[in-house]
């Protein structure tokens, strides 16, 4: 193995490390605390206007607090949860938009503006690069080789 | 405006005033009729403590048609509703397949005790337990109103305040097994 390339077999394993760690760390966090005040986050308080079960200090709001924190405690998955509250109130309690009716416009709006807006910006650069360069005339020409004839 | 980009802010055009459309046709009225209601499910199963100290669960009305109104003392909407609530249970009180449960939202116990002495309610009005039961019937202000069947099904409601005719014709579909639609 060539010596130049030792140093890249070096940062190998540093990186795979380094990787290791980001994705490890950048998993939610699935302890009971953190699960509930995710979900707490997610569902609408509701008998307020915009508020979540986080923010709302309703009596419905807290209620649900607690409901959350025992139904986690029974062993229930997030998805059990947000669909158990959504049993009672509807999906309007869900903040984050269902994957299904109208729901789906939410999730589907930006896809189709980014391929709709990546598919532009490659037509246009290509359009930009197919722009033919400025050719030398022949006037430029003649003052080039004249420049070059009267050099030393 | 070359003829391509034309084109391509037509179709941009034309999928905006879709979505518009879309998005215009969407119902947003409010509903009138509570959730377990219009899904004729079975109301959920509750604990509570009444006024005076008594328990009442759910599985002690079991064969009951029963009337469960929610209710709050600084609500406007429950005192407009309260007279038809009293006329309907002075008619009802004496049938032994009858219940009728007030259950408290958000309120101070004082300011309840007072009311209710005020305003001679003469039905069960539970306190305890209440703001559980509220999430559970996935109540969303007050008033609103639930009738049970015998069976435990929530066949009537309303959210917002109810009228004398409309509870009789409640308790009427809930003793015939009947469902409002």
């Amino acid at each position: 193995v060539s010596r130049k390339l030792l140093p890249w077999f070096a940062l190998v394993p540093v990186v795979a490390a380094g990787l290791v760690v980001l994705v490890a760390r950048s998993g939610p966090d699935d302890s009971a605390p953190a699960r509930a005040a995710r979900l707490e986050r997610q569902l609408a308080c509701p008998e307020c206007t915009g508020e979540s079960v986080a923010d709302s200090n309703a009596v419905s709001a807290r209620v649900i607090r607690e409901q959350i924190r025992t139904l986690i405690a029974e062993g229930r998955s997030d998805a059990d949860i947000r669909a158990h509250f959504a049993a009672r109130f509807g999906d309007r309690v869900l903040l984050t938009p269902a994957n299904r009716g109208i729901g789906l416009v939410a999730w589907v709006v930006p896809i189709v503006v980014l391929l709709v807006g990546g598919a532009g910006l490659a037509a246009a650069l290509r359009r930009w690069s197919r722009t033919p360069r400025l050719r030398a005339t022949p006037e430029d020409e003649a003052v080039v080789a004249a420049a070059r004839e009267q050099a030393p | 405006m070359p003829l391509r980009a034309r084109w391509i802010a037509s179709m941009v055009a034309v999928l905006l005033v879709a979505l518009g459309v879309v998005l215009a046709v969407q119902k947003r009225n409010e509903p009138s009729v509570p959730r377990l209601v219009q899904q004729h499910a079975p109301a959920p199963a509750f604990e509570l403590t009444t006024l005076d100290g008594t328990t009442l669960d759910n599985r002690a009305l079991a064969g009951k048609a029963y009337v469960v109104n929610f209710f709050n003392s600084w609500c406007i909407p429950c005192h407009q509703e309260l007279p038809a609530l009293k006329a309907f249970y002075e008619e009802h009180r004496g049938e032994r397949d009858f219940a009728m449960i007030g259950i408290v939202r958000d309120d101070e116990e004082g300011a309840i005790r007072e009311y209710v002495a005020r305003e001679k309610i003469g039905w069960h009005v539970a306190l305890g337990g209440a703001a559980r039961a509220a999430v559970d019937f996935g109540t969303t202000g007050q008033p609103e109103t639930f009738v049970v069947a015998p069976d435990g099904v929530a066949v009537c409601g309303a959210i917002g305040p109810s009228t004398h005719e409309a509870l009789n014709v409640w308790l009427q579909a809930a003793r015939n097994g009947q469902v409002c639609t």
